[in-house]
């Protein structure tokens, strides 16, 4: 008996781009991707479609190349109905250009020290998964967004720095207007580098970085810095990351996972007050290494699965950025460059431009440095920690954390 | 080839179709993790009107003439748009280049790319290898056929095939994990083999390197860069530079980088050049320009920069072809294509010799281009008393764009060209090659 399952994703984009103040172009793109997968028990035959074709055709060309077929030995999800729409409003393509004319006549007016380049967006997308076993998924999810790169008119560097941010409903300007004053209000007044250097950012790489690490497989064949560290306290006491698909503030996401699984409860924990509890693995990895199936397969359309695809988060903290800050200032970066880390986890940073942030108003742009950082220790002993509110420098939640200036 | 498409009157518009096949086989830990083969086929319109650039991009080749007819609405016909400096600058170019019909990706058996991760198998991964963690076998491939049509009248056809593979390991030493490996590349499969010494050889350095390496003093220093190195150099350090969008209003750096300036020492010329066989091969880039060879510095000074039509018309100079797209689904704009520091005379031997106290850059694993560039490196060795010595644990090296061509003291022959670079631009990844020989520059900040 064969079973027959489809995922597909929708997608379409509308982009307004400005190059050196300038309207520079319009762009508009829709897509279609689906992935075909007849199961028979043992492999499974894929067609990954690229554009509009029939289900008959997409199911009778995932069975027509057998040599193909790939080793699944697991039986597919049945996963019932669910559906979510965490989109908000519609931006039509008109109010896009006019929203963009009025932000970009904003910044270009106000700070004509400046020339800026970037984009804004609207960007719409419905993913969704159906079988013949009854599973019924659909999430779907739309955004605004606002990306600007600014170069000082006296300055021998290509771009300075960089502001942007995504909403679901537009605002009034409040948002892009704020987010601008701050970055450029100040940019031409000096300031010092600090004595302690404590870091302002948003997360996104650090997560990356640690999701490589925690992966199952990785940890079972010796070839991450964490492999025989599960059950034990390696981090700060105050750092939890887990992996979330309620996340509202993750853009795009899928509530189940490339197999088909939805995690109870929607949370996965992956490091609990710096206990690693868990590296998160699909259906083959848990199989393979004996470690508990944590439901975080990769949406892999044209292949088997992989695992990965995972939204982390770190949990925030009860206090907000500046009680973080306990009245040091932060160091907002503009314009850096970081090493990958090497095999005992440290790190350098370059930070060309960088604004200091006294927690109510910026000081001032900080000349270039450099800091040295551990992945260990930024977690651990130079955490700080993640605000319990957003910060209007990235209309984002962000972490704080202390680096070592060379 | 006939008129294709019925372009809308008063309005410039081009249509850029790319057909692409992509193969990818993987071996991880002896488990063939990856076995795909995809097509993907797709358009992108631009119609200019004098004004804004409006584009779409589809996937339903058959329906190309509508979605025209339906950008074109959005635009405000011009009758003078063929007037505009940057319209008028653009070529007419028909030409048919397909090269790859013989022995096309497509045709190519899946057996062919087993075969080669079979072969690596059998040559680089031992029943017993107390230092490895886990290993890595690929082989796979692209193949493009690109057609261009433009209301200029220009009609293009172009193919390009690359098959890549390679050998990886990750290197375990008390849970500090370190990656080795080597990519390879070819036209075909069988291109790709051959390479085990060289496979084996860099295992055993990177074992050595975790086994023996120290961590640098921060500071500055003398630093011999290997050829991969001085690629990467001539890439991150001053490619980017010169790419003229950036420039197009900003006096700052018009005068920074105005052409005939001392820019670097005499040692120094740098090439770009499109019509190269090589990852960063254009024929013809995707505004339809014919690629050519653009001398960026020649013997320290500066000559020319990268252009699309937009750039050239605004600085008044001519076109490069380097009007590049990541996929239809992009808009295109100026990009490097295969770029090289040229030759020098001195033996790499000689260079080394030559340097009493400072580092041999032999790896790099990334990079990027401010005006204080940056170079992340995997494995450095101290030199001393003109001799290679221990292994050096380095993250970065930094300097200053202005600074460091000045400071190139010594220029090998030991040119190679890679193709193992990607580059990232406005969110857009493109195919590039960098090259360059052995070279040494007076000082780099490294920590």
């Amino acid at each position: 008996m064969t079973i027959k399952e489809k995922h597909s994703n929708r997608r379409t984009v509308s982009k307004m781009s400005y190059e050196e103040n300038k309207p520079m172009a319009f762009e508009r793109t829709g897509s279609v991707e689906s992935s075909y997968r007849v199961y028979d028990g043992e492999k499974v035959g894929i067609c990954y479609s690229i554009g509009e074709i029939s289900d008959e055709e997409g199911f009778a060309r995932a069975q027509a190349d057998p040599e193909r077929a790939r080793p699944y030995p697991f039986t597919p999800e049945t996963g019932g109905e669910r559906k979510r729409d965490k989109s908000e409003s519609t931006v039509t393509d008109r109010e896009l250009m006019d929203v963009a004319g009025e932000y970009m006549q904003y910044i270009i007016e106000k700070y004509p020290q400046f020339t800026f380049s970037g984009n804004f967006t609207t960007e719409r997308c419905r993913y969704a998964l159906t079988s013949d076993l009854g599973t019924d998924f659909e999430e779907a999810d739309a955004c605004f967004g606002a990306g600007i790169m600014f170069k000082h008119k006296d300055s021998r560097d290509i771009i300075d720095g960089s502001f942007g941010f995504n909403m679901r409903t537009l605002d009034d300007g409040e948002v892009f207007r704020t987010m601008a004053d701050l970055y450029l209000g100040q940019y031409e007044t000096p300031a010092e580098v600090p004595e302690e250097i404590l870091l302002c950012i948003q997360y996104y790489s650090l997560t990356g970085t640690i999701s490589d690490e925690l992966n199952a497989e990785t940890l079972a064949l010796g070839t991450s810095h964490l492999t025989g560290k599960v059950g034990e306290q390696v981090f700060s006491e105050d750092f939890t990351l887990e992996h979330d698909v309620t996340d509202k503030e993750a853009w795009f996401g899928r509530f189940w996972d490339g197999e088909g699984c939805v995690i109870e409860g929607d949370k996965l924990v992956l490091i609990e007050n710096g206990v690693i509890k868990t590296g998160f693995s699909d259906k083959r990895v848990a199989k393979k290494y004996g470690v508990p199936h944590t439901k975080s397969a990769g949406h892999n359309y044209s292949d088997l699965p992989y695992p990965g695809g995972l939204n982390l988060r770190i949990r925030r903290s009860d206090k907000t950025i500046r009680e973080l800050m306990a009245g040091r200032p932060a160091i907002i970066p503009l314009n850096c460059t970081g090493s990958p880390m090497d095999n005992k986890g440290n790190m350098s940073m370059i930070i060309n431009t960088s604004l200091l942030w006294d927690g109510e108003r910026v000081v001032g742009r900080l000349p270039e440095f450099r800091v040295n950082m551990n992945f260990f220790d930024v977690l651990g002993k130079d955490y700080i920690g993640v605000g319990s509110d957003d910060s209007p420098f990235y209309h984002d939640k962000v972490i704080l954390l202390k680096g070592y200036r060379v | 080839m006939g008129e294709k498409f019925h372009f809308p009157k008063d309005l410039y518009a081009d249509i850029r179709i790319e057909e692409k096949y992509t193969v990818n086989l993987f071996n991880f830990n002896g488990e063939l993790v990856n076995d795909r083969a995809t097509q993907e086929n797709g358009a992108l319109i631009r119609v200019y009107d004098g004004k804004l650039w409006y584009t779409t991009s589809t996937n339903e080749l058959d329906r190309l003439q509508e979605e025209l007819d339906a950008l074109a609405e959005l635009a405000q016909p011009n009758p003078a748009v063929y007037d505009d400096p940057a319209i008028r600058l653009l070529e007419v170019n028909r030409d048919e280049r397909l090269l790859y019909e013989g022995d096309k990706l497509a045709d190519i058996a899946r057996q062919r790319f087993l075969d080669v991760i079979d072969y690596y198998v059998g040559a680089c991964i031992e029943d017993e290898m107390p230092e490895v963690n886990s290993w890595s076998v690929g082989a796979g491939g692209e193949y493009m056929k690109k057609s261009f049509y433009s209301s200029k009248g220009s009609e293009i056809v172009y193919d390009y095939q690359m098959c890549a593979g390679g050998v990886w390991y990750t290197l375990g030493n008390n849970g500090q994990p370190m990656n080795s490996g080597k990519q390879l590349f070819g036209v075909t499969p069988e291109e790709l083999t051959g390479h085990e010494a060289e496979i084996l050889a860099e295992r055993e350095r990177y074992i050595d390197f975790i086994k023996n390496a120290v961590d640098v003093e921060p500071g500055e220093y003398t630093c011999v860069l290997s050829p991969i190195t001085t690629a990467m150099f001539a890439h991150e350090s001053f490619g980017h530079k010169s790419e003229a969008d950036f420039m197009l209003n900003d006096k700052t750096l018009r005068d920074e980088w105005v052409l005939g300036k001392k820019v670097g020492s005499d040692l120094v010329s740098i090439c770009d050049s499109g019509d190269m066989p090589n990852h960063g091969y254009i024929p013809y880039d995707d505004e339809g320009t014919k690629a050519r060879e653009t001398w960026l510095i020649k013997d320290g000074v500066l000559t020319g920069r990268l252009h699309d039509a937009h750039s050239a018309a605004a600085l008044e100079e001519g076109l490069t072809g380097n009007c590049r797209a990541q996929s239809y689904r992009k808009r295109p704009v100026v990009r490097m294509t295969n770029t090289f520091l040229q030759a020098g005379k001195d033996s790499f031997e000689d260079i080394i010799a030559d340097t009493k106290d400072g580092i041999y850059v032999y790896m790099v694993s990334d990079g990027t281009g401010s005006a204080t560039f940056v170079m992340n490196a995997t494995i450095c060795y101290r030199i001393r008393d003109g001799k290679i010595c221990e292994p050096l644990r380095v993250h970065m090296l930094t300097g200053s764009v202005f600074q460091t061509l000045f400071d190139i003291d010594r220029v090998g022959s030991d040119f190679e060209l890679f193709d193992t670079y990607t580059c990232g631009k406005m969110n857009q990844m493109v195919r590039v090659s960098a090259g360059g020989p052995s070279i040494r520059v007076r000082k780099l900040q490294v920590s």
